[in-house]
């Protein structure tokens, strides 16, 4: 085909020319390729889920039954605090930038992102922070405060041991990488795009991942300042968050939630763009209202910042702010409900086809759903003054993050496998991996929420042996491992598709967007030519030279 | 086929200084959240060493003065560079690194002064968020000075001069580094005595 | 006894959170309902079958995105009213002249309760008359904790150095479970609370019996050698024993241990075997509990359970 030359100034890549074997390992550890940072990244949070699952596992088994002793409340405590800093901040956050590292330049026609080097820098950080955290293991203690970690249960006072030391470290490195990589991809979405890539233009991936790194640039820094003044705290004796001397435990819940509500939107909004490519392709139609889809991203990341101390309803903070913030948390709904809309609208009248990527996408359409709408119930506060801090939350989190963010990250990992790696992932495990999940995680997370209505709070390292506790209890530890099978199938999938998959070839799915104009996997310049690029789907418009998108004004 | 469709023109920007633009937006977000801290704190800090009875506003004031020039001379020497005055941007650079050490011996300074009074960042409120705040920009004013050094020795250099890019985002981070300072002595040493 | 549940609630203060709880629950499983039905029917409808046409390439339709975040939006401010007509009526605001009634802090890892016009002092279980409204005023003595007794009303956070107010009203009597919902270190899991509802009668007679100071000239045998040991064994420089001494809070005041129906938080039911394993070792019982273990012998214990019984 005809083309475009690529962006001529995109930077050439001098270092790392791989001379030997491609995949010797001196290449991929010195590499500044975006390609294999990605999948370096997406690698690494693999590990670390894993990890975490590990962690869930062990606490699921302690909670099987009341009045149990597989795990000391010491224990018990360390695990359910690095499962949650764990899946946050290497598994959730890590994957999506992953994704976006290696998607992001295909997408938009460049050869690289911005800075190269820097990208790499991102990655190691995320390396040596994880390592850096899970290291307290072995140092004495992991944190036992809570993935939040509040004061001053989080000061030296109450918690001597140094996990909470290698948590604030840790966070710090691991927030500085964030941010690294949110600078590289701005950078590369504003300069590098290939000509007729307008921002109009941008695939809603791209878009979302787009608007997710101005969240991160303006979010992560307010855990850094909060983790620092911690540090302060604990080991020069500063008075930040120390009650007794005038500091003010408040203060930590404040500045963390500052951070912690975008972050949830930063685990989110990036999943909402896969499931953005992923449904118009399986159901061979374009997206229902791109605007809308695109406009609601920002006012959701917006309002995002303005909702923080909805998560401080017990606090007492008084019903005037408790209104104010019930407000722009019932606000936030909006846009959110009308992505689902629209996405759904996108399905109507298609042709819709079955792939493991398109039932996950369609699992996510529900299983957000059920998040997001226990989410709303928090908003109207009274309810929040009972179901905070019990089951009922730990359910909601875990649709919204797991239903939500991992079911949309599945589907893009079926996708997106066969691009990165030339290989098609299998069918039929694809099949069972989804159905087992979604069996095993609705049993897992649906009780909890009845269970946080009869009373069971989080955190707890047991119960008593109340009605009904024991019997929810070990159905959701039945349900974990179902999950865990799940997990292993798709494991497994993995493993054997990259030995034996069916070879994908350049777009296996017919779908629209650049990506899928080059070989799989790409060259390591993305692109050898470009197609023209004169709407959304500059594919589409190949294939249908009758009947173009930019005819339609798109 | 073509792309006259296409309306954008896409400049070749400078991803150096959009980068430093954004990593200087996170900056500011973190000193914001040390100022608030700062500032809730000075609101109830009502007993011990406060900022109005432990601060000399008319020093600290003077140093900042050295702190301003130097964005000043930092701004000439861009300019110099831009116009390829080689030495001319030796000097005002060296004038810039000059300036910016005085304030950081004035830090040092009070620092000093302060330990011997015993008011140090363990002691109250005060002291935690007054030493943070400061020892914070502090830090970034040395990562600054050291940044420069590196620039003005690299200078000297017949070939490989830096580029053009690499002086103006340096550049930035030092005005960044200087202007954030004069919030912050807005918000210590000038609120301390009103 | 069940563990108290949202949706059974008894006291006016909860009666509206359950309310509000029931409507936004059914609007939201209508939501959920439409939403998956759609979807659904979209699975079904358009699968795609072989040698289809391709389907119409629609790119949206304004009116219908202005539809579907209007309609939402008009649900919301609903939600909203009745949010704040529930917040009035679950949470009246205290007026600034009224004292509170009861002073409730929390510890690590117990509940201390001082009823504020009548002197009394109890640990993890209060007594309340039913009918009658509590002020309670909510502090805490280390970490943050959190009062929640979902049958009684709201949860409300017990913060250092910066108190609370909240309502405390049972409707009918009973006893009501509760426990600490904030994250305060190793034992929250055993921070449990006990309310327990009764007549005024009873109530009255309870805080008699509460106030009485239990004389120690009279025991013999084993519980007297026990409140020897209790005194001799440092046991009250962190546990008050009115007429020994009052005022300590760094442990349970156990005045009327006896009486309780629980022990250590709600780790084990108040029996004299479970009261005697406990002082054998609560490090055991309750891993990390501010107790240390004192390498009691078999025969302290003994005296100090036959003393702590006494102790109605």
């Amino acid at each position: 085909m005809s083309g475009v030359p690529l962006f001529p100034e995109a930077p050439t890549l001098r270092l790392a020319k791989a001379r030997g074997p491609a995949s010797s390992m001196l290449t991929w550890v010195a590499t500044v390729d975006h390609k294999k940072i990605g999948i370096m990244y997406l690698v690494v949070s693999l590990i670390f889920f894993l990890a975490g699952g590990v962690e869930a596992l062990l606490m699921r088994i302690q909670l099987a039954i009341p009045g149990n002793s597989f795990l000391s409340p010491g224990t018990y405590n360390q695990i359910f605090t690095m499962h949650g800093t764990t899946m946050v901040f290497l598994v959730g956050m890590p994957v999506l930038t992953g994704m976006a590292n290696y998607l992001v330049p295909l997408m938009i026609g460049a050869k690289d992102v911005a800075l190269p080097r820097m990208n790499a820098l991102s990655l190691w950080l995320l390396v040596f922070g994880g390592l850096f955290l899970y290291f307290s293991f072995l140092a004495g203690g992991a944190p036992s405060a809570g993935w939040f970690s509040y004061a001053p249960l989080s000061e030296k006072a109450y918690s001597s041991s140094q996990g909470l030391d290698y948590y604030a470290l840790g966070l710090f490195i691991l927030g500085i990488g964030s941010i690294v990589a949110a600078i590289n991809l701005i950078a590369t979405i504003i300069l590098f795009r290939a000509p007729g890539m307008s921002i109009r233009r941008l695939p809603l991936f791209v878009w979302m991942v787009f608007i997710t790194q101005f969240l991160v640039l303006l979010a992560l820094p307010a855990l850094n300042a909060s983790v620092c003044m911690l540090l302060m705290d604990r080991l020069l004796n500063a008075n930040f968050f120390v009650t007794a001397s005038g500091g003010s435990a408040l203060l930590w819940q404040h500045f963390f939630w500052t951070f912690g509500h975008p972050e949830v939107y930063i685990l989110v909004l990036p999943a909402f763009g896969m499931i953005s490519e992923v449904i118009p392709v399986f159901s061979g139609k374009v997206i229902y209202g791109y605007e809308f889809v695109a406009g609601s991203t920002v006012a959701i990341a917006v309002l995002s910042f303005l909702v923080w101390a909805h998560h401080m309803f017990a606090v007492g903070m008084g019903h005037p702010i408790d209104t104010i913030f019930a407000i722009g948390s019932m606000l936030i709904a909006v846009p959110t409900g009308i992505k689902i809309f629209n996405w759904i609208a996108t399905m109507w009248g298609g042709a819709i086809r079955f792939t493991t990527a398109m039932l996950f996408a369609v699992g996510f359409l529900v299983m957000f759903t059920i998040g997001g709408l226990s989410g709303v119930s928090f908003a109207a506060f009274p309810i929040d003054w009972q179901v905070t801090d019990t089951y009922y939350l730990v359910a909601h989190l875990h649709y919204v993050l797991f239903g939500g963010t991992i079911f949309a990250v599945s589907a893009g990992v079926y996708y997106w496998f066969p691009k990165m790696t030339g290989r098609l992932l299998s069918e039929r495990l694809g099949k069972q991996h989804f159905w087992i999940m979604l069996i095993g995680f609705n049993l897992t997370f649906f009780d909890q929420h009845l269970l946080g209505i009869i009373g069971m709070p989080r955190r707890v390292f047991t119960y008593p042996d109340l009605p009904a506790w024991g019997t929810m209890n070990m159905i959701s530890t039945i349900g974990a491992f179902i999950m865990g099978v799940a997990v292993l199938v798709f494991a497994w999938n993995i493993l054997s598709s990259l030995l034996h998959g069916e070879i994908a070839g350049d777009n296996p799915w017919n779908a629209w967007t650049l990506e899928w104009a080059t070989s799989s996997p790409p060259p390591e310049e993305n692109f050898d030519l470009l197609p023209p690029i004169r709407s959304r789907r500059p594919l589409w418009d190949l294939a249908h030279p009758d009947d173009p998108d930019w005819k339609h004004g798109h | 086929m073509d792309t006259e469709n296409t309306i954008d023109r896409l400049a070749r920007g400078d991803e150096n200084r959009l980068a430093m633009i954004l990593f200087l937006i996170s900056e500011g977000v973190f000193f914001l959240f040390l100022i608030i801290a700062y500032a809730f704190f000075h609101a109830s800090q009502k007993t011990g060493p406060t900022a109005a009875n432990s601060l000399e506003p008319l020093t600290a004031g003077a140093f900042t003065v050295a702190l301003l020039g130097s964005s000043f001379t930092m701004w000439r020497a861009e300019k110099n560079y831009a116009r390829g005055r080689v030495s001319a941007f030796r000097s005002w650079l060296g004038a810039t690194i000059l300036l910016g050490s005085i304030f950081m011996f004035g830090q040092g300074r009070e620092y000093f002064g302060l330990y011997q009074k015993n008011v140090t960042v363990s002691r109250n409120v005060f002291g935690s968020s007054f030493f943070t705040l400061t020892g914070f920009h502090g830090l970034h004013v040395i990562l600054g000075l050291i940044s420069l050094l590196i620039l003005f020795g690299l200078a000297f250099q017949r070939s490989e001069r830096p580029q053009q890019s690499a002086v103006r985002t340096i550049a930035l981070y030092w005005h960044f580094v200087d202007w954030v300072w004069v919030v912050i002595f807005s918000v210590i040493y000038l609120w301390a005595v009103l | 006894m069940q563990g108290g549940s949202i949706l059974n609630p008894t006291s006016a203060l909860a009666h509206p959170i359950a309310h509000l709880f029931l409507i936004v629950g059914v609007i939201m499983a209508a939501i959920f309902v439409l939403v998956t039905m759609l979807v659904l029917y979209a699975c079904v409808r358009f699968r795609s079958k072989d040698n289809q046409i391709e389907p119409r390439q629609n790119h949206g339709n304004a009116v219908l995105e202005i539809a579907w975040t209007v309609a939402p939006l008009l649900l919301l401010v609903y939600i909203f009213t009745i949010t704040v007509q529930a917040m009035h009526r679950s949470d009246p605001d205290a007026s600034e002249n009224r004292p509170p009634d009861m002073a409730i802090v929390g510890h690590q890892w117990w509940w201390e309760a001082r009823y504020l016009t009548s002197g009394v002092l109890a640990a993890n279980e209060i007594h309340v008359p039913v009918g009658k409204l509590f002020l309670v005023r909510l502090e805490s003595a280390d970490v943050i904790h959190d009062w929640w007794v979902p049958q009684l009303g709201r949860k409300m956070d017990a913060i250092p150095g910066r108190p609370n107010l909240f309502w405390l009203e049972a409707d009918l009597p009973g006893t009501y479970l509760g426990t600490c919902a904030e994250y305060c270190g190793a034992e929250h899991a055993w921070m449990r609370i006990r309310v327990i509802a009764e007549s005024q009668a009873d109530f009255e007679r309870w805080t008699a019996q509460q106030l009485a100071i239990p004389s120690v000239a009279s025991l013999t045998g084993d519980a007297g050698s026990g409140s020897q040991i209790f005194q001799r064994l440092t046991c009250s420089n962190c546990h008050s024993i009115s007429g020994l001494q009052a005022n300590i809070t760094i442990g349970p005041d156990l005045t009327h241990i006896a009486g309780r129906q629980t022990l250590g938080g709600g780790v084990l039911v108040n029996t004299p075997e479970n009261l005697a394993k406990w002082l054998k070792n609560p490090q055991a019982v309750k891993p990390e509990s501010l107790m240390p273990d004192f390498e009691l012998t078999n025969d302290q214990v003994r005296d100090l359970t036959a003393y702590l019984e006494t102790l109605q």
